[in-house]
This record gives C-alpha cells, structure tokens and sequence, in this order.
C-alpha cells in the first residue's frame, strides 16, 4: 500500500497540530507537523519542505498570527504571497487540503473556498463574529447534505463534532450560497436534535451562519473547510455523552465498540481517496 | 458626558477618551487612527544613593516604590558599608548602592518572591484557652516537612518544592507538571490585563520547570463583588465590569494559546471589593528524559550563555512584585499593570519545546515577577555568578534606565542558559520560528552578580548577600475562638414550604449556573477532553472534575478540579482549610480519580496580618487565622497523602474603597485557600459524571451528615453565620473513598457527585436536573449523626459525603464494596420528572417539577452568553 503523506501547519498561533497530526495517523497517513516558516522562504532562508511531497495539506485550528487583522488573513496572505503557486499546482495535481476552523478562515481569505470552476483567487466569502458576540466552545449536530461533492465527507450522512470560535458565522451574499447550492458545494449544516437543518435557531446553529453552513468544498470535492473540529472527535470519550451511552449500553449487556472517535473519518475519506486516485 | 466616560465607560489607567460634539463628528474619519507611541525623552542613566543611616534607606525606599521591609533595612546598609565590600566595589568603578543595586535587592526580597510571611515566627495565642505556642516558619513546618514525608512513601513524587512547578510521574515515559498563582492586584486595577497576564504568566511556569514542559491545561478561580451590587461602596471597577473583565482576559490567554481550561469556579462576596482575587493554575507534560537525563533535572553551569528569548522589554509591569505586596489604594504604581499577548508566548513554547528535544537547554526559567532580576538573579546561584550586559537588552524603545530594564515585568519572556557550542543552533531554530532571542550575558563562579550597562559596571552584588541572615519577619497571633467571639446556632423553626427554600438556595449567585463563563473557554484543544467542565443531559452541569488525556493514544488520564470555601473562615480558619482540601479530594474521586495520586496546589489569599493599632487593628486574629489554615493544610495534607506539588501565597488581600459621603473604607477579603488537587485516571473509560442517568436506579448516601450548618449557604441566605462549621474526620473518610474507588474501577457507578456547598438538597437536585430525571428520595434513611430536623439534613454542609446512583442489578455487588462504611440507599431514580423528597416523619416535603428546578438554576445569569 503506498505511503499517503499528509502536512499538518504549525507556528504563528495555530495550535490544533497534535491532536490534527494525530487523527491523520489513525486514519492511516504518514503526517508531519511542519512549521510554516519551513514550507515557505521567510526572510531570504529557503524553504526546507516542499508542498509538492505531500498529498494532504492540512490548515488547522488556531489564531494565526493572532487574528489581529481578522481571522485567517494573514495567514492567507502570506500562504499566497509566498507559495501561491505551489499550493494551485497542489491543487491541480488532484491533491487533498482541508482548513479547519481557523484554517476555514484562512482558505476563505486565500480564495481557494469556494473554487467555483477553478477559481482559486476570488475572496466572496466571510466567516465572522458570532451573532452572540462572544467566543462558544459548544458541541453541534451536523448533517452532511447527500449531494454534495465533497470526498472528505464519504459516507457520512450525520456527525456531532464541536465548535470552539468566535468568528464562525459563514456569511456570503445570496448569490454565491444559491451557487454552492447548485454546485453540490455545501458539505456540512448545523442540525437540530432531529438532524433536520437549524435554521438559524440557537444553540443548534451556533454563530448565526447563513443557511446554517457549517462547512464547504471547491467545485471538485476536494478542498475542503469546515468550523467544527473533527480532529477534536478522535476517541469515543471527546463526545459529551459517552458516559451516558457506556450506561445505556451496559443495562444491554453490551459495551461501546472501536475506540477511534467519529471524526477520524472525515481523515480517513481523505486518506482512502489518496490511496485510490493518486 | 465626562464622568460618564471617565467613570463607567474608561478605565483611566490604561485608557483614553475624548468626548466629540455632534458637528464635529466625521462618519468617514470616526476618531481617526491614533497609534499610542512612547517617546521617553530619558537619557539613561544610573543613580547612586547615599545610606547614611537606616532612616535615609527607608524614606529612599519609600519614595521609590521599593517596598522595602523596615527590618531588612539594616542588613542592606551593613553589607555596602562593610570595608571589603568597598574595596571590590572600588575595583568594579562603584562605591555607593546603585539604584539598580537597591532595586534588585528589593524585589528578591519582596514578599512576593520570598514568602516572608510564611516563613515567619509566629507567637501563637489562644486567649480562651491560654495556649501558647511559638511556630518557628510555617512554610518549612506546615508545608516542606509535610511533604517531604509524603515524597518519601509516593515513588511517583519527582520533584517539588524548588522549581517554577512541581513535577509528578504520570506514565514512564512522561512527567506532568502543576502549580498555581493568583494575580489579584493587576487585574483589580485592569481586569482583562491583570487577569491575561496572570494566566499567559502562570502558562510560564511549566514551560519553565525542568527543562521545559508542554502545557496541557489552565484553570481558574474568580473571588469578586457581588455582580448585581449597587450598594454605596464605589470601587475602582464594579464587580460586573471586574467580572467581565477577568472572565476575557482568562478566556483570551488561554484559548489563543491553544491551551484547554476545562475547570474553574467564581465565588461572589462582597468582602473581594477591596480587592478581587484571580486563582489560575497550569498543567504542563514533558517527556521523562531529555536528552538521555531526567527533565527535571537542570543547571546553569559556568560558562553557560545567558539567553532572554521572546518578547522585549518596556516599561510595563514595573514594581509588579512590589506592589503585589501592599495593599490596593491609589497611590498603587499603574506601571505595574501590563497587557499579556498569548501569541507572542505561543511561538516561544513551540520553540523552546523543539530547543528542548534537541538538548539545547541547560537551565530554563521564567521572567515574571521581578523579570530579569528574579530569573537571572536565581539561575546565576546555580554557577554561582554572572555577567550581564544591560544595554544587550531588546528593547520596545529607547530610554530605559538600568534598573527598569533589569526589573521590568514586560511579559512572555524567559531566560534561558545554552552552552556555547548550541548557541548558534538555538538561535538558528529561534529564527525559524519567528521569535527574538538575544544573549544578553554569561553565567560564570566568580561569586558576584555583575551588572553592566554600556560597559560600565552598574551592580556589583554578592550572590551570598540574598540567602545572609535577613531578620525573620514575626508576627503576634491571637486566637479567638468562635464561641467567644458571640457565635451561635440560630434558634429557628422548621419552615412550612421546603420546595421554596431549595429553589431560593438553587437561585443564589454562589450556587446557580454560571454556563456563560465555561462556555466561553476552549476546553477541547489538544483533543484530549475525557469529561468536560459541564455535563449531564444537557451539558450544562458544572462537572465535579475535568480528565484529560494528555498523550494522544495512551488510554491513562489526568483528572483536575479545585476548591474554595472562604465562608467557613467566618468560623474557623482551620475547618474552612480542611473542609476545602477534603471538596477537592472528593471531586476527583467523583469522577473516577485514583486517591492514591492525588497532588495538591495551596493558593492562600489573605488580609494583611501585620498588626497595627491603626491601620489593622485585628492584625494578630488574621495571623491566628492563617497559622490555623496552616495547621490544617498540615494535618490533611498527611491524612490524605497530598504531597503539596506547589503552592503560593498572596497576602495584603486588603483595598481601600470609596464609601458613602467620600470617605474611604478599608475591606479585608475572607480568608482565602484555593485547594487544587490533581490525580492520575488508570484508564479514562472508567470514568464516571455527576448526573444520574437511568430511571430505576437506585440512590445512595456515602458519608454521614451531621448538624453541621456552620457559614452554610442556608444561613448565609437567612444572614446567620452559625457556630457548628462542618468538621472532616480524615481516618473515616479515607477508607470510604478508596472503596469508592473501587466501585468506580469495578464499573458500579452510574453516577457520583461530591456534595459540597448547599448539602444534599442542592446537590440532590443538581444530580437530577442533569440527568433530565426524577428522584423519590426518603430523608429517614439519610446517615445521620444525631437526629436531624429535615432542614439540617438537607442543608447541612457535612464533609465526606457522595451521592452514587447505581443500576439495581449491581446492589450486591456495590454493597459488598462498601461493606462497614457509612452508606444507605436513600432512594430511586424516576421518570416521573419531580423531585419528590419525604420528611423525617415520612410525608412529602419537596415535590418540584424538574424542569422548574432547572430554570431556576439557570435563571439569574440565564440571559448571558
């Protein structure tokens, strides 16, 4: 079986780099934590990782740079300035790259979500302050909608991750939502306990996105951004209820099988596409 | 307008405004960009003083800011004065003390630093009995010996009492890392400053313990005014603007420095209006060998290259440590309050974890209190001797005298010792991750600390100076026992309507929910979270204890939680000490903890206890109160098997506050001790949570209550205070907690819940409500000590008690476990949605919807997020 190599960012804030770097293993790739310094020339030193060794480019949560001048732009503007190039030849090579959360927040900026047909430049898309106006650290229910494009999402029709932000609410005009719509481009909803969509209403929505969108993809399925933390969902006892469930199921006779937490999967589709397409 | 924004808008101390008419308002414009800049003006430059006699040092100190105690005045003056001294200061280009000199003895001498107070000589007086007894340093009686005993039975003990933190074994391959702070001052000043400076500083801590650990988790502790006050005391920030503002500045150091903080608490009392008190804690994990030795072994060796890495240094925070250790009023150096930026400090610990995996760190630790001065100061024992050149030091501008670099508190700095064959790797790896480290000197043996700035020599001081016989500080204190200060148990009826006393208990700010704090914190981070700060159906109960994974992919955890309990200090210091300690210890075992691991933290907070006729007439009683709390920490610290991993005290909890009319008033906190415990999980999937969880289960007592309503919330409610302060007999308590463990371990327990402040009937309640289930409960077969009225067995605050739910097919087994322990079944879990409660004389006295008890719970901060 060939060698899926993913990169996991660090440096300037980002701070989910274990826990990311950890789901990817589980799910079977050989991941690095790579400071960002070392994949783009900072300063005249060269860069001592290339982008093109790696499958799976991973932006993960944090505060890049702080977030002083808004979440993920900095980051986007030295990932474009820097190593633009690359990361289209990335893309064009058919490779894998996921921002979560502040990485969400990042590939917004860089114009690489929403990638209508190819268009890797196009900012049209805002993730910002939660209409509560404060930073949530809530657990949410997800659907993930059956048409869409995504890979990362392969199989999954409903996952409970959480949500840690303060700038959250995905906010795009009308026109570019009724696009993702029609492109199969929405990945993920915030849902209510029933699993249907939550329509705004909080806590199931909880930042106020529009049309409850909680995570996109590009035209091709395979960049993908999302708020909640699937890297967060690695082992059964992230979830809030699993005591409860552990009880329920021993009145049953039974105990909760596989360790690995839900949100692996979505690291897995990534790997398993690799594997077949690459 | 003006008082409006100086008053309740601004914070004049670090703050500006300006008030626009409406003509000259420019939409486009709005107030413009204003860059704060600082031009200092200041040709550097150091300054000598004269020490004629020991007045002139003490008016000097005074006008200074030095903080300097009457008593070490003279030894300061004999060692300048002595003719040897002259003679080698001669040689150096020096003949009076520096400033830089004073400043530098000053804040190694601070309390702050070295814990004068606990390591004072206390005269001891019970005036009821006419006990006396003299207690020769507490620190090195209550605390040291304590648990250098215990060190010796727990092998897993690795290393306590000298470093930035204590370490403990938490698997083979790896130590975790623990100690705790307060920040009250700053942040009474500025409370998102003080209080994001004081968690981004407590996160330096482990990261400079060892050579370096990774940090894992933070809590937090909040003591303030009532949120709601609107009495006619005015203090420099309303407890709500104080509130809010601690409650941001915890929220941004800890969640912008990707750190989780899964536990923290707030206690309102009106006491805190002097001044707040702001606990924080830190967690830290470091692998067990660097670099082929253990990683909590370090040394600055001679030669070694003495490194500040990270931020640069300001003005900010200048006489921090001195002023920590005066009481609050208005005349308090604002200097001394400073902004944390987490992400300057997030790219150092990235870096310095990776300097640590390559060996390049030989020593490491922390600029907080004191900055350069402390963490070069105390390396530079480890040589014995250092050289350091001032003007080496980054700067954010020009215009720094000597001395304010060399004790500036300008954050998110350590020092570091690197050989000289790694300085250049270090710097190389510094670079790569954008942070700024700078040689500034050189350890050597030369016995001296050697300041020097623009090459010419500024400090000349003795290594040997600060550990000479400084004057033990001593205090007098008087014991007043609770009877004899009029105390007493209240002579009330039974009330008619129970259900309307627990819901007005469930209401009050010290037990209703205070989600819109927790929810605010990132508790998930680093994928590790096993039980969360709030659980239970709705995942909005407040969880006895957080566990966390540390090592991805270990199945081991490490559970935390954290006690305070001021009020019981209105009795007895020595109860409030044990009560807290035994909450805490509960609060782990709770959640599936193994007692037999268990660390502690002792954060003390209290009033100024130097007497004075005028100022602080009850000095001696606080100093009686807090030898008592010491005592305590002793005897419980022993009983439990606690080692004390690491500790703090914060004195002078005193401020003087605006009161009616103008005039000022001076309010002592209550008697403050934040317990943290902390202990290994064996395996995080036996862990278990408060809320009950299936209808049918049954319901069980653990511990014995007896009339013990002493400063319990229900008397405080009624603005009684009581005498019969809840007692904890350790040898009892103990065996119940490890067959409590065993249960857990054993995979009995469906739920289990301490029950602390506001007795069983809150915490019945409580359990209940998180489970979204009912409960028959019967109060006859409650264990009792005596007979107690229903009121005393719901509301009495007895220590050592558990409420367990457990599935009816494991009765047997669950009773065997608990064999000859106080234990009785008490009831059943329902789904009828009440909570219905029988009397002693078997009628109904609560019968309360549950989702009614909820609202209530959640009603008074309902509305915030």
């Amino acid at each position: 079986m060939r060698t899926v190599k993913a990169l996991v960012l660090t440096g300037y804030g980002l701070n989910c780099d274990y826990e990311t770097d950890f789901s990817l293993k589980m799910a079977g790739a050989a991941s690095e934590r790579v400071h960002i310094n070392e994949l783009i020339s900072c300063g005249g030193r060269g860069a001592s990782v290339s982008l093109g060794d790696y499958h799976i480019l991973v932006l993960g949560g944090g505060f890049s740079w702080a977030d002083d001048h808004g979440a993920g732009v900095i980051m986007a503007a030295r990932l474009r300035y820097n190593i633009g190039e690359e990361i289209e030849e990335f893309i064009r090579e058919g490779k894998l790259v996921i921002g979560i959360c502040n990485g969400f927040q990042a590939l917004v900026n860089l114009g690489l979500l929403p990638g209508f047909d190819g268009d890797y430049r196009s900012r049209e898309i805002a993730l910002t302050y939660n209409d509560s106006g404060n930073f949530v650290d809530t657990w949410v229910r997800l659907r993930t909608r059956e048409d869409t494009v995504c890979i990362f999402t392969k199989g999954i029709s409903y996952i409970e991750l959480p949500v840690r932000h303060g700038e959250g609410k995905f906010y795009a005009s009308r026109e570019i939502i009724d696009r993702l719509i029609e492109k199969d481009q929405v990945v993920l909803q915030y849902a209510d306990r029933e699993g249907n969509p939550a329509e705004g209403r909080w806590p199931f929505n909880p930042n106020g996105s529009l049309y409850d969108i909680g995570g996109i993809c590009d035209s091709t399925g395979r960049i993908f951004g999302l708020m909640p933390h699937p890297e967060a969902y690695n082992h059964y006892t992230n979830h809030p209820d699993w005591v409860m469930k552990r009880e329920e199921l021993a009145r049953r006779g039974k105990g909760i099988e596989g360790e690995e937490g839900e949100g692996v999967a979505i690291f897995r589709n990534a790997v398993e596409y690799v594997r077949e397409n690459l | 307008m003006e008082t409006i924004a100086r008053e309740i808008l601004a914070n004049d101390i670090i703050q500006q405004w300006r008030i626009y008419k409406r003509d000259e308002w420019d939409d486009q414009k709005g107030i413009g960009m204003n860059i704060p800049r600082v031009a200092l003006n200041n040709i550097p430059q150091v300054g000598t003083f004269p020490i004629k006699s020991d007045d002139e040092l003490k008016r000097l100190s005074a006008e200074r800011n030095l903080a300097l105690h009457e008593s070490d005045i003279p030894v300061i003056r004999r060692y300048f004065l002595q003719k040897d001294v002259l003679l080698k200061r001669k040689a150096v280009g020096l003949d009076l003390p520096t400033d830089v000199e004073l400043e530098y003895i000053s804040q190694a001498r601070s309390d702050h630093c070295n814990h004068n107070t606990f390591s004072g000589l206390f005269r001891y007086h019970d005036i009821a009995t006419n006990h006396k007894e003299i207690i020769d340093n507490l620190f090195k009686t209550c605390i040291e010996q304590p648990t250098l005993e215990i060190k010796e039975k727990k092998d897993w003990v690795i290393s306590v009492l000298w470093d930035n933190a204590g370490v403990g074994r938490f698997d083979e391959d790896y130590y975790y890392v623990i100690t705790g702070e307060t920040h009250n001052s700053p942040s009474n000043m500025e409370a998102y400053g003080g209080a994001i400076t004081g968690i981004v500083g407590i996160y330096r801590d482990p990261l400079g313990t060892g050579r370096g650990s990774k940090l894992i988790q933070g809590t937090y502790g909040f003591c303030v005014g009532p949120r709601d006050y609107a009495g006619e005391l005015k203090p420099h920030l309303h407890p709500r603007r104080l509130l809010d503002g601690v409650i941001e500045g915890v929220r941004d150091g800890g969640n912008k420095s990707g750190i989780p903080t899964p536990f923290g608490q707030v206690i309102f009392d009106q006491s805190y209006m002097g001044k707040c008190l702001v606990f924080v804690t830190a967690m830290g994990i470091m692998p067990a060998t660097v670099d082929g030795k253990s990683s909590h072994l370090k040394k600055a060796n001679p030669g070694d290259m003495i490194v500040m890495c990270g931020g640069r240094v300001g003005k900010d925070g200048i006489h921090g440590v001195t002023a920590a250790s005066e009481t609050y009023s208005e005349t308090t150096p604002a200097g001394h309050v400073q902004i944390g930026d987490p992400y300057t400090q997030k790219k150092m610990h990235d870096f310095l974890l990776e300097a640590r995996d390559e060996g390049l760190i030989e020593f490491i630790t922390d600029n907080g209190g004191g900055g350069l001065s402390s963490s070069v100061g105390e390396s530079a024992r480890w040589s014995n001797g250092c050289h350091v050149d001032l003007e080496k030091v980054p700067l954010k501008y020009e215009g720094l005298d000597p001395w304010e670099i060399w004790v500036s508190e300008s954050q998110e700095r350590m020092t570091v010792a690197v050989r000289p064959d790694n300085i250049d790797r270090f710097l190389v790896l510094s670079a790569r991750h954008a942070v700024e480290s700078t040689v500034i000197g050189q350890y050597n043996n030369s016995g001296y600390l050697h300041l020097a700035f623009n090459k010419k020599t500024c400090a000349y001081v003795h290594m040997d100076l600060l550990k000479s016989s400084f004057p033990q500080w001593e205090f007098d204190a008087e014991w007043i026992p609770p009877s004899s200060r009029g105390l007493k148990e209240p002579l009330w009826d039974e009330p008619d309507d129970q259900g309307y006393l627990v819901k007005s208990i469930l209401k009050r700010p010290n037990i209703c929910a205070k989600n819109w704090i927790q929810r605010q914190y990132d508790h998930e981070v680093q994928g590790g979270s096993v039980i969360k700060p709030l659980v239970g159906k709705g995942q909005d109960m407040v969880s006895d204890a957080a566990v966390v994974r540390p090592i991805l992919g270990v199945l081991k955890g490490i559970a935390i939680t954290q006690s305070i309990n001021p009020f019981y200090s209105l009795i007895d210091t020595y109860h409030m000490a044990a009560v807290t300690i035994d909450e805490a210890v509960r609060r782990l075992i709770a959640v599936g903890g193994d007692p037999a691991h268990i660390g502690g933290v002792d954060n003390f907070c209290w009033p100024t206890i130097i007497h004075d006729p005028t100022k602080n007439p009850d000095g001696r009683y606080k100093a009686a109160q807090l030898v008592r709390a010491c005592w305590a920490l002793r005897d419980y610290t022993l009983a439990f098997e606690i080692p004390l991993l690491s500790g703090k005290d914060s004195m002078y909890t005193d401020g003087e506050v605006k009161g009616p009319s103008g005039m000022t008033q001076k309010i002592s906190g209550l008697p403050t001790l934040q317990f943290t415990a902390t202990t290994l999980v064996k395996d995080i999937r036996r862990c278990v949570t408060m809320e009950v969880k299936i209808a049918g289960d049954l319901v069980y007592i653990l511990g014995k209550t007896g009339d013990e309503l002493g400063a319990s919330e229900y008397y405080q409610m009624m603005n009684w205070i009581g005498l019969n302060v809840p007692r904890v007999d350790a040898e009892k308590v103990i065996s119940l907690y490890h067959a409590l463990y065993q249960a857990i371990q054993e995979g009995l327990v469906a739920s289990c819940h301490a029950v602390g402040r506001g007795g069983l009937g809150v915490h019945l309640a409580l359990s209940a409500i998180g489970g979204n289930l009912g409960m028959d409960i019967d109060l006859r077969s409650v264990p009792v000590q005596e007979r107690l009225s229903n009121t005393r067995i719901l509301y009495s605050e007895s220590a050592g008690r558990f409420i367990v739910t457990i599935d009816p097919k494991k009765r047997g087994a669950f009773e065997e476990t608990m064999d000859g322990l106080d234990y009785a079944c008490i009831g059943r879990v329902s789904d009828t949605d009440t909570l219905q409660v029988l009397g002693v004389n078997g009628e109904i006295i609560i019968n309360e919807k549950i989702g009614d008890l909820k609202d209530i719970w959640k009603e008074p901060f309902g509305g915030l997020v």
